[in-house]
C-alpha cells in the first residue's frame, strides 16, 4: 500500500510539479476584499483537541469556555473542564487561530487525555455539541478510523454544512479511513513548509484541498512554546483564515468560504 | 469419567501431543520483537537520531507500553508504561495524528514526568502512530538527529514507513498466535481421531478444549489481549474430528507447511495418518 503524502504538492521540493497549477475560473479574489479589516469578531471558533490554558498569554483571554467529553460505556456527557491543557496540543491550535483572528472568541473541546483518549464516540459528542452551539468555525486536529461511526461521523459534518459551520480538519497521513477529514464537506489541510502563516495552497485534486503552514511552526505549548511540525498545526492556520473570511461576510456557507479560501489562495511557484 | 479424570486425561494428550512436535513454543517466537527490533535499529540508523523506541497498547491494563529501543540513550524506555492519551506520545496514539516536536521551551512540562524516569530528555522528536486499516496499536518514537538539526515533514514521512512495517511484524505475529491456536486445535482432532493415541470421549475433549481455552486466553492476555477470534478459529478446527477426509487432508497441509517452518518433518504424521 503507497502512503498518502499529501503535503507532498504543497512543499517546496515538489511544488514547482504543475499539481496545483490550473486555470483560475474567477481570477484571484482580492485578499483585502475576502477578509480585509475584520480580527474575527462576533465569531466563535470551536477546538476540538486536548485542551487549551485559558492562562496562556498567546489565546488573549479569547478562551469563552471549557468543556470536555465523558465517556461511560457508550454514553457521553459534556461537562465543563478547567481550562487546562494535558498535552500542550490543543493550546497550540487555539494559538495559531488567535494569531490570524484575535477578535474570535475561542471554546475548548477536550476529547483526548488520560482519561478519553479520542475514543471515536467521544470525538463524535463533541462535534455534534459544536455543531449545536452554533459556533461559525470547528478546528478538528484528529479523525476517527472507526468504519462503525462512519454513517454518524457522514451525518454529523453534512449537519454541520446545513447548519452553516465550517469543519476545518487536519490530513491524516496514515493509511485507511480518516473520519471525517476526508468528506467533501470538510476543508482538509495539510502542511506545506513555507515559515509564512500567510501563504496557502489550494490543491484542484481532493481530498485535501488546502496546504498551509506546518512546518517547523512556533507555537504555544503546554507551560510554553515549542516549534512543531505536522498536519494538525496546518489545519488551525486556515480556520483561522475561514474565521476571517466569515467575518466580513457574515452568514456565507461553508461551500463559499471554500471558494474565497481557494480564490484568495498563492500561486504555486 | 470424573471431572478430574477427564481433565487429567486432557493433560496427559496435550503433554503427548506437545511432545510429538513443539512447534508452537517455536512459533510463540520472540519473532515479532526481533522485527520491532530491527525497525527501531533502521530507524535511528537512517534518520541520523540518537534513539528510537516502540510502544504498543496494551487493553487489558490500558497502558502504552515501551517495547524496544534502539540507541545508547534510549534503552532506559524499555518497559515504560504510559496512560494513552499522556504526554506526547499518548497523544499520538489517541489522535492518530504524526507529529514532530523540537526546542520545547524549559517552562514547559513536556513529557517530561515520562523522560525523567528514563533518564533521557530528549531535545526534540518524531512521534507517528503505527496504525493500519484495522486500527491504532500503539507509537514510534524518534528522539534528537545526532547532528542537532530540526526533525521535519520527510522525518514523518521517513517514520511512518518505519512505523507501517512494525504494524505489519506486529499483525503478522499475532496471525502466528492465532496459527498456533490452530495448529494445537488440529492437533488435538488428529489425537482424537488417532487409534493408537488415549481414548477420548466427549466430557474428555470437553475438559481438553477448555484446557486450551484457557491457555489461548492466558496468552492473550500475557501478549496484549488479542481478540477471542483466535479462540473461536481453533474451537472450529477442533471441530474437525466429524470433518470430511478433505478437510482433514487441509489440516495435515496446514501442519505440515507449519511444521516445515519450525524446521521439522511432519512426513511421519502424514505416514502415520494413511
Amino acid at each position: 500500500m503507497t502512503m498518502p503524502a499529501w503535503s507532498e504538492a504543497f512543499i517546496s521540493a515538489t511544488r514547482g510539479s504543475g499539481r496545483l497549477s490550473r486555470e483560475r475560473p474567477f481570477g484571484h479574489l482580492d485578499r483585502a476584499e475576502a477578509f480585509g479589516g475584520v480580527d474575527g469578531t462576533g465569531l466563535t471558533v470551536a477546538v476540538i483537541d486536548s485542551g487549551v490554558e485559558a492562562n496562556h498569554p498567546a489565546i488573549g483571554d479569547r478562551l469563552v469556555r471549557s468543556v470536555r467529553v465523558e465517556v461511560d460505556g457508550d454514553s457521553t456527557e459534556i461537562v465543563g473542564d478547567d481550562g487546562s491543557d494535558v498535552v500542550g496540543h490543543g493550546t497550540a491550535a487555539a494559538g495559531i487561530i488567535h494569531s490570524i483572528a484575535p477578535g474570535a472568541e475561542l471554546v475548548s473541546i477536550r476529547v483526548l487525555g488520560p482519561d478519553n483518549r479520542g475514543k471515536g464516540v467521544a470525538f463524535l459528542a463533541a462535534l455534534e455539541w459544536a455543531i449545536q452551539q452554533g459556533v461559525s468555525v470547528v478546528n478538528l486536529s484528529l479523525s476517527s478510523k472507526s468504519e462503525a461511526l462512519y454513517a454518524d461521523f457522514h451525518a454529523l459534518a453534512d449537519q454541520a454544512y446545513f447548519a452553516n459551520v465550517l469543519l476545518v480538519s487536519a490530513a491524516n497521513n496514515v493509511p485507511g479511513p480518516s473520519y471525517p477529514s476526508l468528506f467533501a464537506a470538510v476543508v482538509s489541510v495539510a502542511a506545506h513548509d513555507i515559515r509564512d502563516p500567510w501563504v496557502w495552497f489550494y490543491n484542484p485534486a481532493p481530498p485535501v484541498e488546502f496546504g498551509a503552514y506546518g512546518v517547523d511552526v512556533n507555537v504555544a505549548w503546554r507551560g510554553g512554546r515549542s516549534v512543531v511540525t505536522g498536519n494538525s498545526f496546518a489545519a488551525p492556520h486556515i480556520s483561522g483564515l475561514a474565521t476571517l473570511i466569515r467575518a466580513k461576510h457574515p452568514g456565507i456557507s461553508p461551500f463559499e468560504t471554500k471558494a474565497i479560501l481557494a480564490a484568495t489562495a498563492n500561486d504555486p511557484t | 469419567m470424573t471431572d478430574d479424570a477427564a481433565g487429567a486425561a486432557a493433560l496427559a494428550l496435550l503433554r503427548s501431543v506437545a511432545q510429538r512436535v513443539d512447534v508452537a513454543s517455536q512459533l510463540e517466537s520472540p519473532a515479532g520483537e526481533t522485527i520491532l527490533r530491527s525497525v527501531v535499529d533502521a530507524a535511528v540508523v537512517l534518520m541520523r537520531a540518537e534513539a528510537a523506541s516502540i510502544a504498543l497498547y496494551d487493553p487489558p491494563r490500558d497502558r502504552l507500553v515501551f517495547r524496544v529501543a534502539a540507541g545508547e540513550q534510549g534503552q532506559g524506555v524499555v518497559g515504560l508504561e504510559i496512560r494513552p492519551g499522556d504526554g506526547v506520545a499518548g497523544y499520538v496514539f489517541a489522535s492518530g495524528e504524526p507529529l514532530a516536536i523540537g526546542e520545547t521551551t524549559v517552562d514547559s512540562r513536556f513529557e517530561r514526568g515520562a523522560a525523567e524516569q528514563t533518564g533521557y530528555v530528549p531535545r526534540s522528536l518524531v512521534a507517528v502512530p503505527l496504525t493500519d486499516d484495522a486500527g491504532t496499536i500503539g507509537v514510534l518514537e524518534v528522539l534528537d538527529r545526532r547532528d542537532g538539526s530540526p526533525f521535519d515533514l520527510a522525518d514523518i514521512e521517513a517514520a511512518t514507513v518505519f512505523a507501517r512495517q512494525a504494524t505489519v511484524a506486529i499483525r503478522a505475529t499475532s496471525l502466528e498466535r492465532e496459527t498456533v491456536g490452530l495448529l494445537r486445535a488440529a492437533l488435538l482432532a488428529l489425537a482424537a481421531r488417532d487409534d493408537e493415541g488415549p481414548a477420548l470421549d466427549e466430557r474428555a475433549l470437553d475438559a481438553l478444549v477448555g484446557a486450551i481455552a484457557t491457555d489461548l486466553d492466558d496468552r492473550q492476555a500475557e501478549d496484549g489481549g488479542e481478540s477471542r477470534g483466535a479462540w473461536r478459529l481453533a474451537d472450529a478446527v477442533a471441530r474437525t474430528r466429524t470433518a470430511s477426509p478433505d478437510q482433514m487432508a487441509l489440516v495435515l497441509d496446514i501442519l505440515e507447511a507449519l511444521a516445515h517452518r519450525a524446521g521439522r518433518a511432519t512426513s511421519r504424521y502424514r505416514a502415520g495418518r494413511r
